[in-house]
């Protein structure tokens, strides 16, 4: 395929966010394909791996300590989407940095770590950890908080709807990360959005990453009651591409931020509509859960498009600069 | 003693191919074949994750257990259980299809200990392509079903053994056991029998009552479970059954579908699914 002209830059060109060049604008979501390290032995015909053209991984979320994660049932699918409640199952912020980054580094796989954590003195503690450790990581690209997982009680989405919680978040992360991308990801669970974007900002945030899942629920028919064990989950999928697209150009708008789009992407297609509002990097989350070559399918159809027929960037203007 | 540990199981395909054939063999099941775009080797107990190619209202594969390959021709067993397994019956011979196979740890290759096969419903692939595969007369082959019309009786040999849960008619020269297969089995091997390695697959109920078996007899026991799955190669955590030895989870489709039965917290197995 051709690229649009009215693209605002190049999509197949690397992606310069903060202090850090990534090498590309496909990137994967948190908690869609675990830490990188699966999937690595997969094969299809007429793909090098799932992480060819990969601009980055965005790992699982790792926290403090273990989490065993949520009793199961986890999975819900519903029509165009699925709920999820994992309940941030890692292996915690010390074998993150001893077992997982080493693999990462020497398999030469670009990533984002991604963090959470209960209170802000705690995001500063893991930043800190992770940046001792991985300091001569050439392939660790940056840092995504997770502000918005709306499964854990005690963290998650309620002190990421507050604006004054997300910028003390990203400074104490901020402080420990001067040579790493540092980005937000935020909740749409909220009135504005573009104000917790503008928070993060103020707290140093290099970008944000919109959106999170949607909070959602199911009823079993069968028995009245909820399908996930802890009632309600997070809602993704294919349904939630127009939302995340409004959320996102809502961001641009308003705050004219780096975003790094994400919600429903399946597609080239889907990724370019993501672009054109705005977006300097798109993640592909669900998609790459039923096909691990789905992001890398992207960036494939990404790399091989044409120029476009127009000069790009006339009548247009777009965060990324580029 | 402890089940000697499957070997890596190869590296999976994602390949492409289309539905070849979807006929029924029962009153309830369906024997779908797909003919993909090369030829992938499976061992028992191993599974595909099937997606109809770009029907975005089901989010994500479904798993399915493996029955036979025949070139790149792959076999499979299914019910229609729910709205995944109703558009797969619906969408039809030469539907396109994209397939990730095979995947997951299979059953222990065999070693001179004979072996209790107990199948149940959609369980009956991996101990089907089992049997078919060692085809030792020293096995125990056992398969349940509801009723007469829920067994595929043209892929049971009669070496297989056969209970039903409801009486009812079987075809002519087959007998059926009233009750469930691990009844069945319990009446052909009483206590005092030689020693048998238990293979299970089939319903959660199945798998507890052939690990309680097992149990009692200190024989191995190793049970195929069935799971809801997101992604099928370990990266969602979604499918995961709980682990004994730390009170954690593994997941179904990396770290199984097949678990020594030992190794799994059967108390917290099935809490909050209904089962």
């Amino acid at each position: 395929m051709m690229l649009p002209g009215w693209l605002a830059f190049d999509p197949r060109g690397p992606l310069r966010l903060g202090p850090r060049e990534f090498p590309g604008r496909i990137w994967t979501a948190s908690g869609c394909f675990g830490y990188g390290l699966d999937g690595a032995d997969l094969v299809a015909p007429g793909y090098g791996s799932p992480f060819a053209g990969l601009g980055a991984v965005v790992t699982k979320t790792v926290t403090p300590e273990a989490r065993p994660g949520n009793p199961p049932p986890r999975l819900w699918e519903t029509a165009h989407g699925a709920l999820n409640s994992i309940g941030l199952e890692n292996v915690g912020l010390a074998r993150f940095v001893d077992e997982i980054v080493p693999v990462l580094e020497a398999r030469g796989v670009p990533f984002v770590a991604s963090l959470a954590a209960t209170r802000p003195g705690e995001f500063g503690d893991l930043a800190r950890r992770l940046a001792a450790a991985a300091a001569g990581s050439a392939h660790w690209h940056g840092v995504e908080l997770n502000l918005s997982c709306p499964n854990v009680a005690e963290g998650g989405v309620d002190f990421g709807r507050d604006p004054v919680m997300v910028e003390r978040c990203v400074a104490a992360a901020r402080e420990h990360l001067p040579e790493r991308a540092l980005l937000a990801k935020l909740t749409p669970n909220v009135g504005s959005i573009a104000r917790l974007a503008a928070a993060a900002a103020r707290g140093g945030a290099d970008g944000v990453t919109a959106i999170n899942t949607l909070i959602g629920m199911d009823v079993d028919l069968r028995t009245g009651l909820p399908v996930l064990p802890r009632r309600r989950g997070g809602y993704s999928g294919p349904a939630l591409l127009p939302v995340a697209l409004a959320r996102v150009d809502e961001i641009v708008q308003e705050t004219g931020l780096p975003v790094v789009g994400v919600g429903g992407i399946t597609t080239l297609e889907d990724a370019l509509k993501f672009f054109a509002v705005g977006a300097v990097a798109v993640q592909i989350g669900t998609a790459q859960m039923s096909d691990p070559f789905a992001a890398a399918a992207v960036a494939a159809g990404l790399a091989a498009a044409g120029d476009p027929e127009t000069s790009a960037g006339q009548g247009r203007s777009s965060p990324s600069g580029q | 003693m402890t089940m000697p540990a499957a070997a890596p199981p190869p590296s999976a395909r994602r390949l492409r191919g289309t539905i070849a054939a979807d006929v029924p063999v029962s009153s309830s099941m369906r024997r779908l074949e797909l003919e993909l775009e090369e030829a992938v080797p499976f061992q028992p107990g191993q599974f595909c994750m099937l997606n109809l190619t770009g029907d975005l209202a089901l989010v994500f594969g479904r798993p399915f257990s493996l029955l036979a390959k025949t070139g790149q021709r792959l076999s499979l067993l299914y019910k229609v259980v729910g709205r995944g397994t109703a558009r797969l019956r619906d969408a039809g011979v030469g539907a396109p299809v994209t397939c990730l196979v095979p995947l997951g740890r299979p059953f222990p290759a065999p070693d001179p200990r004979p072996r209790l096969l107990l199948a149940g419903g959609v369980g009956l692939p991996p101990l089907l392509a089992w049997a078919e595969r060692w085809d030792r007369p020293q096995d125990l082959r056992c398969a349940g079903g509801r009723d007469g019309d829920d067994l595929p009786w043209g892929l049971l040999s009669p070496a297989w053994r056969v209970s039903l849960d409801r009486p009812g008619a079987v075809p002519a020269g087959r007998l059926a056991f009233g009750g469930n297969v691990v009844e069945l089995a319990r009446s052909l091997l009483p206590a005092g029998s030689p020693a048998h390695v238990v293979l299970a697959c089939g319903p959660l109920p199945l798998l507890r009552a052939a690990a309680v078996l097992a149990a009692e007899r200190g024989w191995d026991c190793s049970v195929s479970v069935e799971e809801r799955m997101g992604c099928g190669y370990g990266v969602c955590r979604g499918c995961v059954v709980p682990r004994a030895q730390d009170g954690g989870y593994a997941t179904a489709c990396k770290d199984g579908p097949v678990f020594d039965a030992r190794g799994l917290d059967w108390a917290r197995f099935g809490e909050g699914s209904g089962v």
